[in-house]
């Protein structure tokens, strides 16, 4: 199974945001309060920090364990924290429409 | 995610594209506007501007967008953009062709005016005999077309208490989304608010109502997207910003290019041909003014401020001529 974004959803990376959480991390201190990416659907919106923007931008056709060993190329967390992470986010994502699983 | 976030530029952007309109409706905010116009090639400049400032969506307003000639060709350009390309209509004169155009044009969603399930009432609010089965056609030609549909509800005081009948008009006309749209004193709304308004408890009623039926109607979308359903326990889920939206997610452009927070705001901000959309966005002092508001009055010692940030702006500002007054409509 792969991961598609849902084509209805607007979306916006955040560009100075997404570089202030970048400092943050590059500083040792937390970006997971700031909002790198924007999306929109049906009314409903939702801001990604910087780990939900990572993931949403690889939605495209992706295999779900492609994605973690994507991620855990860029994020410093164990395989099985981020694996749990990662799956969270993305049940949430699909339980709003955000996202859809196909062959 | 915190509440003081802020997106780098707005959203969603209400662009009025002409006042021209072929309705008499008694709350028409518009109607006493200027009638100058963007040109086609100013219109154009204004879109390719917002998708520049990363403006996500585009909702054409008025007026009656039908009556502008070009409408096509500007909502071609935003949708070609990349823009989700929407408008508000009367629905008068949207027929089988004109939806079928639309949807080559790029619209993903068209909101109706319908105010009321029975005929006669519809129109004589709306001023034109016939408009409600026009409306309701409009409807059924958008559907055919594939476009999203949804229903604009203005409530006042002819139908606040035809929930029930607003809900089954949405599904017979197979609307996707019923917009219950809290009526506002600007304009001829203004003029007409001791005919049209209601008084705060009656705003309540109206409100305990319809988040019961929203709660129990499941094969539609209702919104009622108004900051003082906060203190009926109402969370706004899927908001990002509390209080008014105006400012913080979305800005309104009228026909002229001038930029104002909302519809329903005169407070003009800058123009699109001349003005950086970004820095005003950033930097402008009235939009600072809406997005840091003060409790005053009752709102200074009220439970809820906090999430309805005194209700609606343009209310407070239309009827105290201060944007930190309580909301007029706000029973507590």
């Amino acid at each position: 199974m792969k991961i598609f974004r849902n084509p209805d959803v607007m979306w916006r990376e955040e560009t100075e945001h997404k570089q202030q959480a970048l400092k943050a991390l590059a500083d040792g201190g937390e970006a997971e309060e700031i909002g790198a990416s924007i999306l929109f659907l049906n009314g409903t919106m939702l801001t990604l920090n910087l780990l939900g923007t990572e993931i949403w931008s690889r939605c495209d056709a992706i295999d779900p364990d492609r994605l973690v060993a994507d991620l855990s190329e860029i994020f410093d967390v164990d395989t099985e924290t981020l694996k749990a992470d990662v799956m969270d986010f993305l049940g949430e994502l699909q339980e709003k429409g955000f996202i859809r699983y196909e062959q | 995610m915190s509440n003081d976030w802020l997106p780098e530029a707005p959203l969603i952007i209400n662009f009025a594209l002409t006042n021209k309109c072929n309705f008499k409706c008694k709350h028409c905010y518009s109607r006493n506007d200027p009638d100058d116009e963007l040109d086609t090639a100013g219109a154009r400049l204004c879109v390719e501007s917002l998708k520049e400032a990363g403006v996500l969506s585009l909702n054409f307003g008025g007026g009656e967008p039908l009556l502008r000639k070009d409408l096509l060709e500007i909502a071609a350009l935003a949708a070609g953009l990349g823009m989700t390309v929407s408008m508000n209509s009367n629905g008068f004169r949207l027929d089988r062709e004109t939806a079928r155009t639309l949807k080559t044009a790029g619209f993903s969603k068209v909101g109706i005016s319908l105010d009321s399930p029975q005929a006669e009432v519809h129109d004589g609010f709306r001023g034109v005999p016939g408009s409600f089965e026009r409306a309701s056609n409009a409807l059924g030609y958008l559907n055919e077309a594939d476009i999203g549909t949804s229903i604009s509800s203005v409530i006042c005081r002819i139908n606040y208490r035809e929930i029930e009948g607003l809900i089954g008009l949405a599904r017979k006309t197979k609307a996707g989304q019923l917009n219950f749209h809290n009526f506002k004193c600007t304009g001829l709304g203004y003029a007409n608010k001791s005919e049209l308004d209601l008084t705060p408890e009656e705003w309540k009623e109206f409100y305990k109502a319809a988040l019961e039926a929203r709660k129990n109607t499941h094969d539609l979308n209702i919104s009622l997207d108004d900051p003082i359903i906060s203190s009926l326990g109402e969370s706004r889920a899927g908001s990002l910003v509390k209080g008014s939206v105006c400012g913080k997610l979305s800005l309104n452009i009228k026909t002229n290019g001038d930029i104002t927070p909302c519809g329903f705001i005169p407070l003009v901000i800058g123009n699109i041909l001349k003005d950086d959309l970004h820095q005003l966005w950033a930097s402008s002092p009235v939009l600072e003014r809406l997005r840091n508001k003060k409790p005053t009055g009752k709102c200074a010692s009220c439970s809820n401020y906090e999430d309805c940030l005194g209700g609606c702006t343009a209310r407070a500002l239309a009827l105290t001529g201060d944007i930190n007054s309580p909301d007029p409509h706000c029973w507590k």
